[in-house]
């Protein structure tokens, strides 16, 4: 008997009443909706124009136009009306819809240095032979500055002068505009790609700088013995990674019944190497998150790491029924992780590795799970120390050290 | 060849680290001779000496049995007591830890694994190979006997041979 379709009279199915006129074939033996014969549909998707309409001004229009403009701006609107095709308006003034549409909105106005092709200034404007002005030329040009200034000079003519006032002689455009093979500046003056609107940027940093002022004179208790217990400084505690990955709630059993608490369980990290696991409980969800963050810097140990990207060798990690195991994998490979050891390895500064957890996935546990698998690396020089042999790191041999 | 004796001896060589014994026995048998020199080369043990039911007199200065003990010696084998001889296996740790972590057999009693020189360098390289998984840890080794003996899978990549991956030592 079919799942889907439930148990009918086998004759039913040959009177026509019993079988309304449905595109699925009858017999169908399986639970995927059965191909239709005629996928295409019998008529062209017609999609309403969307164009608007561009009518010139009516005579009436005009006369009320008329009343807001001036005559001579009458005659603009009507030059204007003139040289423009309304057809072409439509179709300019429309948003396009055809494949070869740009997939973002731009009105190319600005020429971007990294996107666009490149502005130089023509190869014509380049003079090479070119002098420098002397000291008798500069002499010169202001003597003539003083013959020609009128008699009711003020400093702006002089400004204006020393704007005008070239070095060189030779072609002006040389000095002014000259052609340059090289690739124009990708960034502005203090700009880099981390930071692309300084400005922006800045006033931003500003306004945090004042906040943190302000904060400053509030510091909490706890960030205060933080300070003290990791001798950071209150701003490298912001600039740290710390994340908050497994939030539930706690209950105790007691004979005057349940008492629920917040629990929180953070990492923390600088992005290079460090890397902490804090967890906390308390009867406020947001007292439980700091504590824990604090709990988390405050833990924070170094991760072996090779070559600052992955880690030695395959780890396993194991709390409670959470059985993981951490895999190093080639430059470039990216982190192929779950979630919870994805923000684990972005808080440490790992970047190429792989991971599997088998059995439980209790978020709990494969956060420890993971930090244990990550301490639990074997560092080579230990084994080749161990083992009371040499050991090369071949990549590095091979490379000759440049990786 | 015994698989079941050798699988014998892997599981007592781990339950002897766990309980940091830094003196261990074996049965005496030409492969887990073969197969303690060859961790002995690795540098997995401090010693393999062969002696009688008790532990060989220590080396006056090592501390533990050594073959080349000028003052003590090594009872030789003699045909009335082959039987009693066991394989005295020095056991070593570094840092807190056994340096012969943990060893493994990869062919079974009931499943002989044979791996050739293709799969090897696979193997060595950190990739699986058949039944056989890829060396991807800081001193990871795979045994294998060969027709040249007992031998490391690097030695038998160098040496193009093939052969029964015995037991995998982390």
């Amino acid at each position: 008997m079919n799942v889907t379709r439930p148990a009918r009279c086998l004759l039913c199915s040959f009177t026509r009443a019993a079988t309304p006129s449905t595109r699925v074939p009858r017999r169908q033996f399986h639970p995927t909706p059965a191909p239709l014969s005629n996928r295409k549909p019998k008529f062209p998707n017609v999609k309403a124009p969307q164009t608007p309409d561009y009518k010139p001004y009516t005579e009436e229009q005009k006369a009320e136009l008329a009343k807001e403009y001036s005559a001579a701006q009458m005659a603009a609107i009507e030059a204007g009306e003139a040289a423009i095709d309304p057809k072409d308006l439509a179709e300019q003034m429309n948003e396009r819809s055809d494949p070869m549409a740009f997939k973002y909105l731009d009105d190319f106005s600005v020429i971007e240095p990294g996107i666009d092709r490149h502005q130089r200034a023509p190869e014509s404007n380049s003079d090479y032979n070119f002098t420098l002005k002397t000291e008798a030329d500069f002499i010169n040009d202001f003597g003539r500055f003083i013959a020609d200034m009128p008699d009711n000079a003020t400093g702006a003519d002089f400004v204006r002068f020393a704007d005008n006032l070239r070095v060189t002689h030779g072609k002006e455009e040389n000095e002014l505009d000259p052609h340059s093979a090289l690739v124009p500046d990708l960034f502005g003056p203090g700009e880099t790609i981390d930071e692309p609107r300084v400005e922006e940027r800045k006033t931003a940093a500003e306004k945090g700088e004042k906040e943190r002022s302000a904060e400053a004179e509030e510091m909490t208790d706890a960030l205060k013995s933080l300070l003290l217990a990791t001798g950071y400084t209150e701003k490298q505690v912001k600039d740290l990674r710390t994340k908050t990955l497994v939030s539930h709630s706690v209950t105790n059993q007691t004979r005057l019944g349940k008492i629920r608490r917040a629990y929180r369980l953070s990492i923390a990290g600088n992005g290079d190497g460090l890397l902490g696991i804090g967890e906390a409980k308390s009867d406020e969800a947001s007292d439980a998150k700091i504590q824990s963050q604090y709990r988390a810097i405050r833990n924070m140990q170094p991760i072996p790491r090779y070559e600052k990207r992955t880690i030695y060798g395959d780890v396993k990690g194991k709390v409670g029924a959470t059985e993981l195991q951490l895999m190093h994998r080639p430059p470039g490979f990216g982190l192929r992780v779950q979630y919870l050891i994805y923000e684990m390895c972005r808080a440490g500064g790992i970047h190429d590795l792989s991971a599997r957890v088998g059995r439980s996935r209790n978020q709990m546990n494969t956060v420890k799970a993971a930090y244990q698998a990550l301490m639990s690396q074997r560092n080579p020089e230990q084994v080749a120390h161990a083992l009371g042999r040499k050991l090369v790191d071949v990549r590095k041999v091979y490379y000759a050290g440049k990786v | 060849m015994s698989l079941v004796n050798l699988s014998a001896v892997c599981a007592h060589l781990n339950n002897a680290t766990k309980a940091r014994l830094g003196l261990t026995s074996i049965p005496n048998s030409n492969l887990h001779l073969k197969l303690s020199l060859a961790l002995q080369h690795s540098g997995y043990i401090s010693s393999v000496v062969r002696g009688g039911p008790t532990p060989p007199p220590a080396h006056a200065i090592l501390g533990i049995p050594a073959v080349n003990d000028r003052f003590e010696g090594i009872e030789q084998v003699t045909r009335d007591n082959v039987s009693s001889r066991r394989l005295w296996l020095g056991l070593k740790y570094w840092q807190n830890e056994s340096v012969l972590g943990k060893i493994k057999m990869v062919s079974k009693p009931t499943r002989r694994v044979y791996i050739d020189v293709e799969g090897l360098r696979r193997v060595v390289r950190g990739e699986d190979s058949g039944y056989v998984a890829g060396i991807r840890s800081p001193g990871e080794s795979l045994y294998l006997s060969t027709d040249r003996g007992i031998l490391e899978a690097r030695e038998c990549v160098e040496k193009k041979l093939g052969g029964l991956a015995l037991c995998r030592v982390l």
